[in-house]
């Protein structure tokens, strides 16, 4: 099993981790000869949240080389914590939290080198940084942090929640502006609901004994789903289409808990584009892509699945 | 709180829709509205009752312990458009439920009340999270509540005398010697370019909830927000009578009063008002100048006590009205929910009267929509500790 690999672009490896450790003390890495699969499915999970998230290899590392002898994948279980820390010893500019999402060069480390190592027969992801210091001279800052490399087997079991076909998507508002809303709603109560239509509309609101409020958007873009264009299950999809389009009114709406939604919010600090999808009464999808939506280097995908409860 | 009555009334909503409400307003900064409200938020679960009138727009009242009683006037003409229509009798009633809305407010007829949780209108409010005056430091938040005036008004703060009656004067004057339009561009958008909430409220008459459409700008988001209103419950009166007065300071900036409460350490459980006429100090300086204070504030707790000494100086104390020496006590933790209050408003009077009733009185301006200040004030009335009731 070899697995060794030039993290080129700290600042987004860091931010796709801060997103993720909010979520769970411990993640999957699924390491491939093209991508890198990020992946927390604790059942433990506040409301249920998952994540399943893509990167492609190319938009994070170069040098990329692995090797073993379950088809060229190497999954590791590791703490996000201390993936966290060890990327932001590599870049200034991931740490500074007040740099927006763009790609900035590491600023303090010319090269971060990540591999697989073994030390006193714990396997580990070894990250290795050279730098100047601000002095001038050399430096080499090395993290390491243990993993438990998953047999495949285990992997094999590894499965992505089953959804029925979204029955709408939306592109979202800005998540940093919604999450300012949805934090107030939090304080007012536990169940957020998300209602979405084919005509732009968005809306999330609370409602209590006390207080109902709601916050609409209009005009947000519905984009075509290129899922939908492929037409997995031919005909039967567009018999759905035409039966879904005559009425872009019709709100499709699901109830989720707050506080994993606000977990879900939390990737505003990786966000460019995130598009929702709303499987009525089922769950709800967030496609969070990491830069531009034209690259797609990566997309983080949150599942909450439904609150099932009668409040309201 | 009888919800019931609610839910009744809500059932028949359909049947008055076309009634006019009894409330419509309107503002393009929530952020002053929201101040007047935090300022009397003594707790989480308060909930408030508020009074609607014609002439004197809305009086939200907070009780605590039967002994604390928060007012927070908000007059008209803060907001842009405030249309109240007095509720016609025979449209509140159903049958069994006149009785019960005319025993709510014997006295007045034409004003309206209902209950509602503030810390809930509060957070609706604030739902972009602009609703807030920024919390900067005392002398640059003066400046964001002057927003909107003349440059001169800094050296014009101080120079009336009188609390209300000048105040009401003096914007008076300053209105028509304004350049206003530029002011009131200002206002509308904001001199810098921050953004503001802008809040649109209406109130059916009982049973209706109170609904509030919120929104940044046009082509932002916008929050509806219904909040449930409950039938209004008696609360305590604490009326103060004017005659009784014993002490009367007014403190020509709140801050000489704010900076003294927060210096005290939140565990003390008494604080104590003593004061000596003027005529009394002068005599028994320098001899005894620390038995007889003009004013002074004790606080004391567990860990020790606290004194803090006011001078006999205009600059200070605005007005200084004594009649006899006095010490009276409060329980601090009641005084100390006043800070949110000293916070937001430029000028505090102090009244203390015979029985040992506390009347708190702070000024705070709010810039009009159509240019000017509009003085509006928050009260805290407490009744004194049992302890010294000689």
């Amino acid at each position: 099993m070899r697995f060794r690999a030039n993290i080129e672009n700290a600042p987004i490896f860091f931010r796709i981790i801060q997103a993720v450790e909010k979520l769970q003390k411990k993640c999957i890495i699924k390491f491939t000869e093209a991508e890198m699969h990020i992946i927390c499915n604790d059942d433990a999970n506040e409301g249920g949240i998952q994540v399943w998230s893509v990167v492609k290899v190319d938009s994070i590392f170069t040098a990329y080389r692995i090797q073993s002898n379950a088809n060229n994948q190497i999954t590791m279980a590791i703490s996000t914590e201390a993936l966290l820390s060890a990327l932001k010893s590599s870049s200034s500019s991931a740490a500074s939290a007040t740099v927006a999402a763009t790609v900035l060069p590491a600023y303090d480390a010319d090269e971060v080198v990540m591999k697989l190592a073994k030390k006193n027969d714990q396997a580990v992801l070894s990250f290795e940084m050279f730098g100047i210091s601000r002095t001038g001279r050399r430096v080499r800052v090395a993290h390491d942090v243990r993993i438990d490399v998953m047999r495949p087997a285990d992997v094999e079991k590894l499965r992505e929640p089953l959804c029925p076909e979204p029955d709408v998507h939306i592109l979202l508002p800005p998540l940093q502006k919604l999450r300012t809303i949805v934090e107030r709603l939090r304080a007012l109560s536990d169940v957020l609901a998300i209602r979405v239509n084919n005509n732009g509309k968005l809306q999330v609101s609370v409602s209590t004994d006390s207080v109902k409020v709601e916050t609409q958007w209009t005009g947000c873009p519905n984009p075509p789903m290129a899922r939908d264009a492929q037409a997995q299950e031919g005909e039967g999809d567009e018999i759905q289409d035409a039966v879904d389009k005559p009425d872009p009114d019709k709100m499709f709406s699901v109830l989720v808990s707050i506080r994993s939604f606000l977990k879900f919010l939390n990737s505003h600090v990786v966000s460019t584009t995130t598009i929702a999808c709303i499987c009525q009464n089922h769950c709800a999808i967030l496609y969070v892509y990491i830069g531009e939506v034209a690259d797609a280097g990566g997309v983080l995908t949150f599942y909450i699945p439904t609150v099932l409860d009668g409040d309201d | 709180m009888s919800q019931t009555q609610s839910q009744i009334m809500s059932q028949q909503s359909e049947v008055e829709e076309e009634a006019k409400p009894v409330l419509t307003a309107s503002v393009h900064d929530v952020r002053y509205f929201s101040a007047l409200l935090k300022g009397i938020n003594l707790s989480n679960s308060n909930h408030a009752s508020v009074t609607l009138t014609r002439e004197g727009g809305m009086i939200v009242i907070v009780e605590e312990g039967r002994t604390l009683l928060a007012t927070s006037y908000i007059y008209p003409d803060h907001f842009d458009a405030w249309d109240y229509t007095i509720p016609e009798p025979t449209r509140v009633l159903s049958s069994q439920l006149s009785d019960l809305s005319k025993a709510d407010d014997p006295e007045d007829d034409r004003s309206t009340s209902f209950e509602i949780p503030l810390n809930t209108l509060i957070e609706c409010l604030n739902i972009f999270g602009t609703a807030n005056l920024s919390a900067a430091t005392s002398s640059a938040k003066t400046k964001k509540w002057r927003r909107g005036e003349d440059e001169s008004d800094n050296e014009r703060g101080g120079d009336n005398e009188d609390n209300r009656g000048g105040g009401r004067g003096r914007h008076r004057q300053r209105e028509s010697s304004n350049a206003p339009n530029n002011s009131r561009l200002e206002q509308y958008f904001g001199a810098n370019h921050e953004k503001r909430t802008s809040m649109r409220l209406s109130y059916g008459g009982s049973g209706y909830p109170l609904t509030l459409l919120l929104a940044e700008d046009s082509t932002g988001p916008t929050t509806t927000c219904e909040i449930t209103t409950y039938d209004p419950e008696p609360m305590i009166e604490l009326p103060f009578d004017g005659d009784q007065t014993v002490l009367k300071i007014i403190f020509k900036s709140s801050s000489w009063l704010r900076e003294a409460l927060s210096e005290l350490d939140p565990s003390c459980d008494k604080i104590t008002f003593i004061s000596n006429p003027a005529d009394d100090v002068r005599r028994a300086q320098p001899r005894n100048a620390a038995t007889k204070p003009l004013f002074r504030i004790l606080a004391t707790g567990s860990f020790g006590s606290t004194e803090m000494d006011y001078p006999n100086d205009r600059e200070v104390l605005e007005t200084f009205e004594c009649t006899h020496p006095i010490s009276v006590s409060y329980r601090f933790g009641h005084i100390n929910k006043t800070l949110r209050a000293l916070q937001s408003s430029t000028k505090t009077s102090l009244r203390i009267e015979e029985e040992g009733l506390l009347s708190l009185q702070f000024l705070v301006p709010v810039p009009k929509p159509r240019g000017g200040m509009s003085q509006s004030f928050i009260e805290f009335r407490c009744l004194a500790l049992d302890d010294n009731a000689e």
